[in-house]
């Protein structure tokens, strides 16, 4: 039943006002009409409309209240004449009006600016925030009348209503750590490359990492992508890295830390990934003692010993790392490895733990004869650390000593095969094939498409629609492989594709090494048994996806482990909220979301990006910046950084590219 | 090699604005294109010489095809395009926007400083904003004393013209701006610095927000009478204008649009030599000191005429002239053009802007020409410039720029040029064979151990260059002095012969790149000397404590060469009673009526053109090119390529280095209010333990024969073996430096005073 009163959500228009129950219209948007457990909203208005939930709604309070949050929201603004200005005539004008004090005139003048902000605003909350108080102040011009005509306040005016806002972006949104991105590409585009940094670092602590080797979903949900092409997101946030470990300027915090408590509260974490440091980082700036435990001789996850050196410089990451570590209420144990045993002391010792180790465990290929112990059988993460742990720390030796002038089969289609088959190469291998079930489109999609065409360019050979029947070997060693090759039979039906074997397709390919990266498990060792702890279907721990707490009060997981294989982003995101939700659990024993986290989950419900939205006000066909590589012969021996990264005149260019996305929401509670 | 431009940039195209076909390339906003087609769009935030601000919204324009209004300022315009910068709709959005800067904004032209010159006003007539529909609740904000400049957050408009031009220009980066929304706010970060250079943030204030201490409530704009001019002090000649009245300078202002002045040249103006009259007695003995000196001494502040009148004197008399910096100068570019066959280095300034790595070798460069710091800064915020300092002292005030400070031991300059040279001097191919003999003969490991920059150093700026194209190399004073410095000179030649560097030879304060170019000067004093604004047997001065007063450089009229190789004009802009140089010029024969006679006397051979004062431009077209003066010609000059091997230097030890404070440069800085203060010796904590000084201890020490007595004082941010010895206050005396500008310095005549006493 449709709980909807009246809406102009996007293109939407219910109002379901004076008609019987049955007949009320239903939205086809996922609109948050209960705020948060039991407590139901009575509206929600942003940046494509209004949508009222109950019939006795102050219309002209939720106008004004709407405009007030403009300014109290303007970190983001402020920045433009007709958005500073105006924003706060738009609230003394409602204002007056809710308060029994307004007249026609100022309806009209409100009108007036109202059309001024939306031709002329300089971002996205100027042009918008005038949209939805024009539909409450046409659809519910009874209220606003009575309060001018009669000189009354609006009905609920000083009520004891919540007003909860939230400002937000398509690209924000759509990012797993919801960067506020928009601040951080002014801040190139001011050249005031610290602000970058810091608008970066309220979300994230690894700038220089994730300004390289994230796959950006936020460009998928770039509006500019409507007009001609998305924002270089990803590039532009190296920048205010870069700025400062050039410079050596102290290390920017997004905000003032604030200094250790010292109340004897502390938080344990597993793992010194991507998910652990964030997580540390986090509850560091709030003063909370944090102690990570890592297996590792080295810190930094998948990201240091699984991503190599040349989409990755390690010394650029360990900034990020020492950034984290040097937080006064942070410190570390490397070459501790955690069991069970462990883990059940850990949980006792500390008010909460957060776990965090990934998934490092290489799964199989299902193929007939398949024996991990066979030689020339490596898994993808145990090769990857034999690679990185040499090239960047100089422990162990070089995997050129069992790859080089050897032939090199890869199976998979995601980054970590792609990772796999390049530093093969790099390596030495004679020969490196990347075999993968499906086909090229595919593969660009689940890496990227400078991966995949910088990968040829090296002389990977990708053999597509195939999969290994069966390993051959000589009772010692991998000799050769027996594939299949598929291939795509359209349903008749009209439904998916399926993937047929073919009758002669099968191929016999020499082999020397094999090594699977067709996905990884989470290593589950370290949990007690006894805990019972819930897993989801694919034997990750299982938590609600909100306040990352598993089965086990008191114990939070993020990450891989928690989630499955899936970027450093992810990591970063779901760690800083286990973070927030930790830094309040342990003093009251609850789980509780801020005002802020509960919004920022409404809005990605919600969705924020529309694709059909066509753009006002931007000058189309201005060219997106790519950033120079090295070319081939330059990079294929070697682990030199493949990417340059932006120009100063390319990255400027491509910050005054951004729209500026900025939306404000609010529900009023 | 396809050089990456992913961006497309300078492509043709062609675009249509008002119906008026207009051809440019593509990375132009259509600003710009309207600009240079002399098509006017109304705009209130955009500042030429800094990239577009987008904030006040005034600029927007319709193109065909595309919804919504479009911002000229900052969007490029595409092949094709069509434009439209007046409808109706457009008028009234603008209009609506001046009603909201008008919001609240206190009707206080009546006594505001900006009244007659202010934006606000101008647009707000110009949009007939007769009635104001708009309100919205006041807020009080107290006016803040920033030292030079005073901000009045009532008055602001929030254009961020000054946050970009401390950002983007001057590189002081104290001006940020508080977001806030309606209560947003301009701050000053670094207010205990009291930088001058915000002196030119005021100046693009478009409205009386922020203005001039000193000038505030002096007088209305409109009372005072420009005259155009140019600075004299660093030798960067930037554009100026005195701004007077019944004969007092009330201000200095510039065409803040496009060009940028520093703290010394905007508050530096009240150096005149005033209340002077014609004393016969004293000219007498003037003409007859001149007509029989062996040698006349004279300082680098002195304009392009007086110079050749001095030369003059020489041809006709055969009196020596001395001029230590120009000197040293002279000799340096002449071995520097020995390898590359021109009289001046090629590089520009803009040049610099556009650079993707920079290299700053033996200069302060922010106290030693500031313009030269503006246009490394703007590499840096344009072009993320990779900009390696070298230096033996850190310069905090270059932090925000140097991505690679090189530290090397006083007098070990030659083996740091040979360094760069082997280093970056590339595929040396084309370099003659007996230069590439002598290089070979270098090894990189000894002039590491010489000069302290390790190879791990050399290795890091070769990293940091690798991949990119457009380098300069900026030099300055500390080499022009040096024992070693034609050599010096030679090799870092080779940079800009053979590895495409854009070289600027950094001249030293004053004029001193227009003396070495005009006159034929020697090395030592001999006989009996005449001193212009130096002390001499007989002084002639500017200063007022000579024995002939002599016009200050604001009193004259006449040219200076810039540090971009352009000659630029000076006015008169204050009246002076007494003699000038031309006077005793005419009494000993050389005649000409007038000083500014010899402007088309001035040596072509060295690049001079044959153009009258009278007839030189003096303006910035509205695309911003300059058009003052004229750019000097490049002149060949007999090639020489040959250059010597290192020769090992010792460690000096403690030393002092002479360098005046920003915005100091000479005694007639030294004069100005606004911008004077105690000259002291400033050193690091390990200076003071070496030489045994205290802080706050007087100490007494002589330096080319010039006596020191100054104020000791420790500072401990400074790192090294160092103490910062500035001339500036020493008047008459300041010209007789004329050594490297490291030197051991004996204190001990301060502790025997001390002992004694």
């Amino acid at each position: 039943m449709s709980n909807i009163v009246f809406s102009t959500w996007r293109d939407e228009f219910i109002d379901n006002r004076g008609k019987p129950l049955e007949e009320w219209s239903e939205t086809e948007f996922k609109l948050p009409e209960t705020y948060h457990g039991d407590k139901s909203s009575k509206a929600f208005i942003g940046w494509d409309g209004v949508a009222i939930f109950t019939e006795d709604i102050d219309a002209v309070e939720l106008a004004s209240q709407y405009a007030a949050q403009y300014q109290q929201y303007s970190e983001a603004c402020g920045r433009c004449a007709p958005g500073r200005w105006g924003g706060r005539i738009l609230y003394d004008l409602l204002d007056k009006i809710a308060r029994g004090e307004g007249t026609h005139d100022d309806v009209v003048h409100l009108k007036e600016v109202s059309q001024t902000m939306m031709t002329t605003s300089k971002c996205e909350i100027g042009k918008t925030v005038p949209k939805p108080i024009l539909d409450l102040m046409e659809h519910y011009k009874a209220q606003f009348d009575r309060c001018i005509d009669a000189q009354v306040p609006s009905k609920h005016y000083g009520g004891d209503t919540s007003y909860i806002a939230k400002v937000t972006a398509p690209c924000t949104d759509m990012c797993p750590a919801h960067v506020d991105i928009p601040a951080y590409i002014e801040g190139v585009r001011d050249m005031i490359f610290t602000e970058s940094l810091q608008a970066t670092r309220q979300t994230m602590p690894l700038a220089h990492t994730c300004g390289r080797v994230c796959p950006h979903p936020c460009e998928d949900a770039c509006r500019r992508a409507n007009l001609d092409e998305p924002i270089s997101i990803m590039e532009l946030k190296r920048i205010g890295a870069d700025y400062e470990t050039d410079h050596q300027v102290p290390w920017l915090h997004p905000k003032e830390p604030k200094p250790p408590r010292n109340d004897g509260k502390k938080v344990a974490i597993i793992g010194a990934g991507p998910a652990g440091l964030t997580a540390a980082y986090y509850l560091a700036l709030e003063g909370i003692q944090v102690h990570i435990f890592e297996e590792l001789p080295v810190n930094g996850g998948e990201v240091a010993v699984g991503v190599p050196e040349y989409r990755m410089p390690i010394d650029k990451y360990n900034k990020d790392i020492e950034f984290v570590l040097q937080m006064p209420t942070v410190s570390i144990t490397n070459n501790h490895r955690v069991d069970a045993d462990r883990l059940k002391e850990i949980d006792a010792e500390y008010d909460a733990t957060l776990l965090a180790f990934g998934t490092r465990l290489s799964k199989k290929v299902y193929a007939e004869n398949e024996n991990p112990k066979m030689g020339g059988y490596w898994g993808a993460i145990a090769m990857l650390d034999k690679v990185n742990l040499w090239s960047k720390y100089g422990i162990g030796s070089p995997a050129s000593n069992e790859l080089k002038d050897k032939t090199v089969v890869c199976v998979g289609g995601g980054f970590t095969s792609m990772d796999v088959v390049r530093c093969s190469v790099r390596e030495g291998a004679k020969k490196v094939i990347m075999l993968y079930r499906r086909d090229e489109g595919t593969i660009i999609r689940n890496t990227t498409y400078e991966e995949y065409h910088e990968a040829v360019e090296e002389g990977v050979e990708f053999i597509f629609y195939s999969a290994i029947e069966e390993i051959i070997d000589d009772g010692e060693k991998i000799t050769k492989l027996k594939c299949n090759r598929f291939e795509l039979v359209p349903d008749p039906n009209g439904g998916r594709a399926q993937l047929v074997k073919m009758e002669d397709g099968d191929f016999e390919l020499e082999c020397d090494y094999l090594i699977p990266a067709v996905s990884q498990a989470a290593d589950l060792q370290l949990i007690p048994e006894e805990w019972n702890i819930e897993l989801t279907s694919w034997n990750t721990l299982l938590t609600n996806g909100k306040d990352y707490m598993t089965s086990r009060p008191g114990l939070f997981a993020a990450g891989d482990c928690e989630y499955g294989p899936m970027t450093i982003v992810n990591a970063v995101g779901q760690a800083r909220r286990a973070a927030s939700v930790i830094s309040r659990y342990i003093y009251d024993g609850k789980c509780t979301l801020t005002d802020d986290e509960i919004m920022e989950d409404h809005l990605n419900k919600l969705k924020v990006y529309d694709k059909k939205e066509k753009i006002t006000g931007w000058m189309p066909g201005l060219p997106r910046a790519v950033s120079e590589k090295l070319g081939v012969d330059e990079r294929k021996d070697n682990n030199r950084e493949v990417n340059l990264g932006f120009t100063g005149e390319e990255a400027i260019a491509e910050a005054e590219r951004c729209m500026r996305c900025y939306y404000i929401s609010m529900v009023a509670v | 090699m396809s050089r990456h431009n992913s961006l497309g940039l300078g492509k043709e195209i062609t675009v249509t604005i008002n119906g008026k076909e207009c051809k440019s390339t593509f990375g132009k906003t259509i600003l710009e294109i309207a600009r240079e087609n002399g098509i006017y769009i109304p705009t209130m935030c955009y500042l030429t010489k800094t990239l577009p601000i987008g904030s006040c919204r005034m600029c927007l324009v319709n193109v065909e095809g595309v919804d919504g209004a479009i911002l000229s300022c900052q969007e490029k315009a595409t092949d094709g395009a069509v434009v439209m910068t007046q409808t109706p709709e457009l008028y009234r959005e603008r209009q609506n926007i001046m009603k909201l800067y008008n919001v609240n904004h206190p009707l206080e032209c009546g006594v505001c400083d900006q009244s007659g010159e202010c934006d606000l006003q101008n647009k707000t007539l110009e949009f007939d904003v007769g009635d104001q529909p708009f309100t919205a609740r006041d807020q009080h904000r107290p006016v803040e004393n920033w030292g030079h400049v005073s901000y009045d957050p009532a008055l602001c408009i929030m254009c961020e013209k000054c946050v970009r031009v401390s950002t983007e220009i001057t590189g002081d980066e104290a001006l940020q701006l508080k977001f806030g929304g309606y209560s947003s706010s301009i701050v000053n970060v670094k207010k205990e610095k009291n930088y001058a250079s915000l002196g030119e943030a005021a100046a693009v204030c478009p409205v009386g927000a922020l203005v001039d201490t000193n000038f505030k409530y002096r007088t209305n704009a409109w009372e005072l009478t420009k005259i155009p001019s140019s600075c004299s002090h660093c030798g960067g000649g930037c554009q100026m204008s005195y701004e007077v009245k019944r004969d007092t300078i009330y201000r200095v202002s510039n065409h803040a649009e496009f060009s940028t002045l520093c703290g010394a040249g905007r508050y530096g103006f009240d150096y005149a030599n005033e209340g002077v009259s014609k004393d016969k007695e004293a000219f007498k003995s003037a003409v007859n000191a001149v007509a029989n000196a062996q040698s006349i001494l004279f300082a680098p502040q002195i304009s392009n005429e007086e110079a050749l009148i001095l030369q003059k004197i020489k041809e006709k008399q055969g009196t020596k002239l001395i001029c230590h910096e120009a000197r040293a100068y002279q000799k340096f570019m002449r071995a520097y053009g020995s390898i590359t066959g021109k009289n001046l280095f090629s590089g520009t300034l803009k040049k610099i802007s556009e650079s993707k790595g920079v290299i700053v070798f033996g200069t302060r460069i922010n106290n030693d020409a500031p313009n030269v710091k503006y246009h490394i800064n703007m590499a840096s915020k344009w072009h993320r410039a990779r900009v390696a300092y070298l230096h033996p002292i850190r310069d905090e005030e270059m932090k925000n720029i140097v991505t690679q400070f090189m530290h090397y031991a006083p007098g070990s300059e030659e083996a740091v040029a040979a360094q760069l040279v082997l280093a970056l001097s590339g595929e040396a191919e084309t370099m003659p064979q007996n230069i590439t003999s002598v290089l070979e003969t270098l090894d990189p490991e000894t002039l590491a151990a010489q000069s302290g920059i390790s190879s791990e150093e050399i290795g890091l700026l070769q990293n940091a260059l690798s991949k990119k194209q457009g380098f300069s190399l900026v030099v300055g004073s500390d080499l022009y002095a040096h024992p070693r410095a034609e050599n010096i000179a030679k090799l870092l030649a080779l940079l800009e012969r053979y590895a495409g560097f854009n070289v600027v030879c950094v001249p030293p304060a004053g004029n001193a790149m227009g003396v070495s170019l005009i006159c034929d000067l020697d090395d030592e004093i001999e006989g009996m000397s005449v001193g212009y604004n130096v002390k001499g047997d007989f002084t002639l001065s500017a200063l007022g404590e000579g024995d002939l007063d002599m016009p200050a450089m604001n009193q004259q009229e006449g040219t200076l060469v810039s540090n971009d190789k352009r000659l630029v004009p000076m006015h008169v802009a204050k009246s002076y009673g007494g003699y000038i140089l031309n006077d005793i010029a005419n009494a000993i024969g050389i005649e000409a009526e007038y000083t500014i006679e010899y402007t088309t006397a001035l040596p072509q051979l060295q690049g001079f053109k044959q153009e009258a004062f009278d007839d030189l431009p003096d303006y910035f077209d509205i695309s911003g090119r300059e058009h003052r003066g004229y750019l000097l010609d490049e002149v060949n000059i007999a090639l020489d390529q040959t250059i010597e091997a290192v020769e090992s230097t010792k460690n000096m030890g403690p030393v002092v280095y002479h360098c005046n404070p920003v915005e100091q440069f000479s005694p007639l800085t030294a004069k100005c209010e606004a911008i004077t203060g105690e000259a002291q010796l400033v050193g690091s904590a390990a200076f003071a333990k070496e030489t045994g000084l205290d802080d706050g201890q007087r100490v007494l020490y002589e330096i080319d024969g010039v006596t020191f007595s100054r104020v000791f004082k420790i500072d401990t941010s400074m790192s090294g073996n160092i103490a910062l010895n500035p001339s500036y206050d020493m008047g008459l005396s300041a010209a007789l430096l004329s050594s490297y500008r490291f030197k051991s310095v004996d204190f001990s005549s301060t502790k025997n005073e001390e002992a004694g006493s």
